[in-house]
């Protein structure tokens, strides 16, 4: 048999006369050059079908190029050919994909679920240290108005009894100093409210339903479960995936964040009845909210929702707004005094106070006159003109 | 004897290129489809042996002179570097994912500032060795008639130029990037041999300033022009349309910055890569490359539309269409003695391309 022949040694290309003897190769080329090779250091290599590329496993560079026709002759001398990677090669293709499907799925499912599994084992304590360390105290962020931080733990109290006393149930509350409209439950057992809501809500009842949505987060260990579930799970499949698995993570985590949340804000309500809180503001802090990002009844439904993380506005607006009973007695949350010092939580006390606490609305619920299913009416209309 | 082999004297008896592609879409789809099933069913892990397989196709169907290239390079050694990369990441990770922020939530966002620039300097150094490294790791896995190329380097002094030649085109608003690009391309490649032989790169800024120029001067008479017009068009025709006018103004400015910069951008690399393919010979053998920015402007639109018209899948081509359109462009002229070629002398590099694909620098 003729075949193209390179050493390895130098780029010269050599035309060589092959033989086969037993579990040996014999091959002859140039001026009396000659060689035999064990089969067992010969290697089929992957390349072009029309060619049969046979290498040493002791010699790099060293090759030997037969016409694919070859193939039925060497055959019986040579490893299966290395394609896929050794397991696929194994396995077979098919089976191989199957068998990866599998465990791909079972990663999945256990990133999916163990962290809710684990989250309730994990000691307190070494959260609260990796809260500490995360966070610290928040240097000069923090609104240190200490008439609005009273104001602060009384709400905190209000809508969960002892959560300010020292404990294990302890729940460190803290305004932060910037202009964003949103609230935090962060590791550690911290929930962090920043001034915009505050400014921008300017209803003491409404900030009691958010935070008492941050602090079932915190009860229900969700905070827990979110970081084993972005280290774990979220990191390894970031680390490998460009494209692909990147989505498959973003469906995995959002259908699951989504359950927590729907769990706290159920809690929230629990809460907020409890506390004898009206949940009516909460429904309209939804709502309004729902206007400012554009949202219609319409996207509640379907695969707009799914791929939020929180549940969209106003279904949360329409499930607080339905937990008001207009037999119950509502008592609002902090007195007027109060609601302003912690309006004004961000302010350092010199000059004139930057803003006035100005209720737009009756703080009780006996005294709105009107049935509940009128209510609900009037607020459907205005979530529909929201639309 | 077969020994001595000249490509000009082949040239002459039969017109075939210093090196061609002869591989097909067709012939390749058989491994683009389970490259995708496999990096879909293993979470992305196997695209390290998707690579290398890919590789070992497009290598085997380019032919250099008489004989096919061979990539040798696994999967396996590939998936490894990218472990060992990562575990040298770590610290940056660990870094902005907590230190940084920590630092901030504190009030300290000076002493975090400053920690940032210091890794960022670092993220740069190690952007200049990965592309040292990623050239080194594919010469020495790339293999013809039984010999392979490589380097003796391994490149921690080419991280160190590459970070000063930066820092200094950086601080001079880019102006002085080409001659940074042009001594980057020669420390590089003057680092790299193929058997025996070194690769030898003598590129200069010539040829390449002008284009270079243009990158800054176009955007600003585009400006300049844009706004005379919208001072003309104010005063007459839209008169007290204001809304108007300010579109007009944001609108030719998002013209200029995505599209002028880019293009102009994209002009200059084309010259460069000729320029550059130009000044690097290989013993008797040069080279040459005669893509147009024309010619890279329909690769990556051709690559976008692809994509799109295949709902994705046409990503598993990129490679394929971005290594035939370098061949095609790619010329190799001038002889080789394969008998005075010996075999490679540098040792194997092991981790592969490990911090390349950690800063996503493509084969382009």
């Amino acid at each position: 048999m003729q075949a193209t022949f390179y050493d390895g040694v130098t780029a010269i290309r050599h035309e060589a006369d092959v033989r086969v003897a037993d579990d040996r190769l014999d091959l002859a080329w140039g001026v009396g050059e000659e060689d035999s090779i064990a089969s067992d250091l010969l290697l089929r290599l992957d390349g072009p079908r029309e060619s049969l590329r046979v290498g040493r496993s002791d010699r790099p560079g060293w090759r030997l190029i037969f016409p694919a026709s070859a193939a039925s002759v060497l055959g019986p001398l040579l490893p299966a050919e290395a394609r896929y990677g050794r397991w696929v090669d194994r396995l077979g293709l098919w089976r191989a994909a199957a068998a990866f499907g599998l465990v791909a799925a079972l990663v999945l499912f256990i990133g999916h679920v163990a962290p809710e599994w684990i989250a309730p084992h994990v000691p307190q304590r070494w959260e609260s240290d990796l809260g500490q360390t995360l966070v610290g105290d928040f240097g000069k962020n923090r609104c240190a108005g200490g008439a609005g931080n009273q104001a602060l733990r009384k709400l905190a109290e209000r809508i969960a009894p002892g959560v300010t006393q020292p404990g294990e149930r302890h729940i460190q509350f803290t305004a932060l100093d910037f202009g964003i409209f949103n609230a935090a439950a962060l590791p550690g057992a911290q929930i962090i409210l920043f001034k915009g809501l505050l400014l921008e809500t300017h209803d003491s009842d409404a900030v009691a339903g958010v935070l008492a949505h941050e602090v079932a987060h915190v009860r229900r260990r969700h905070v827990t479960q979110a970081l084993i579930r972005e280290f774990g799970i979220g990191s390894l499949i970031r680390l490998f995936a460009g494209g692909i698995g990147a989505n498959t993570e973003q469906l995995v985590s959002l259908s699951y964040t989504r359950a927590n949340e729907a769990q706290a804000d159920a809690d929230a309500i629990v809460m907020l009845r409890a506390a004898h809180i009206d949940p009516r503001p909460t429904a309209r802090l939804f709502a309004k909210l729902a206007k400012q990002t554009g949202e219609r009844d319409g996207d509640a439904t379907g695969y707009g929702q799914f791929l939020q993380s929180h549940p969209v506005s106003l279904e949360r607006a329409k499930k607080f707004a339905a937990s008001f009973r207009a037999g119950n007695s509502y008592r609002a949350v902090l007195s007027r005094g109060e609601a302003n010092d912690l309006l004004n939580i961000c302010w350092n006390g010199r000059g004139v106070p930057p803003s006035v606490y100005a209720p737009y609305r009756l703080t009780t619920g006996t005294r709105d006159s009107r049935h509940p299913q009128e209510w609900r009416d009037s607020l459907g209309t205005v979530l529909e003109n929201i639309g | 004897m077969n020994d001595h082999w000249s490509a000009e004297r082949e040239a002459a008896a039969t017109p075939v290129r210093g090196i061609e592609f002869t591989g097909s879409w067709r012939e390749y789809l058989p491994i683009a489809l389970s490259n995708a099933l496999l990096t879909v069913v293993t979470l992305g892990v196997y695209r390290y042996w998707a690579a290398a397989r890919q590789r070992r196709y497009l290598w085997s169907r380019t032919i250099v002179i008489d004989d096919p290239l061979e990539w040798t390079g696994t999967g396996k050694e590939m998936f490894i570097g990218f472990l060992v990369v990562m575990a040298v990441l770590l610290p940056f990770f660990l870094f902005f994912q907590f230190a940084f922020p920590a630092m901030v939530a504190r009030g300290k966002a000076g002493a975090a500032g400053g920690i940032f620039t210091l890794f960022y300097i670092g993220i740069i150094y190690l952007g200049g060795l990965a592309r040292f490294r990623a050239l080194r790791y594919r010469l020495s896995r790339t293999w013809w008639h039984g010999i392979r190329g490589g380097s003796d380097e391994p490149g921690w002094n080419y991280g160190g130029e590459y970070l000063g030649r930066i820092a200094l085109s950086a601080m001079t608003m880019w102006v002085m990037f080409p001659w940074a690009a042009v001594r980057l391309w020669n420390g590089r490649w003057n680092q790299m041999s193929f058997g025996s032989l070194p690769f030898v790169a003598t590129l200069t800024t010539e040829g390449l300033k002008r284009r270079w120029a243009a990158i800054y001067l176009i955007p600003l008479a585009m400006l300049v022009v844009g706004g005379i017009v919208a001072a003309i068009g104010a005063a007459s025709l839209l008169g007290s349309n204001r809304p108007l006018t300010v579109a007009l103004i944001i609108g030719s400015i998002v013209v200029v910055f995505y599209l002028a910069i880019p293009l102009a951008t994209l002009h200059w690399y084309a010259k460069y890569y000729r320029r550059a393919a130009d000044s690097l010979s290989l013993g008797g053998l040069e080279f040459g490359f005669d893509a147009t920015t024309w010619g890279w402007l329909k690769l990556f639109l051709g690559n976008l539309a692809l994509a799109v018209v295949t709902l994705g899948f046409g990503l598993t081509y990129w490679g394929y269409r971005n290594w035939s359109f370098m061949v095609r462009h790619l010329h190799i002229y001038g002889e080789i003695h394969i008998d005075q070629t010996h075999q490679s002398t540098t040792s194997a590099p092991g981790e592969a391309e490990g911090f390349a694909d950690a800063f996503d620098l493509g084969a382009l």
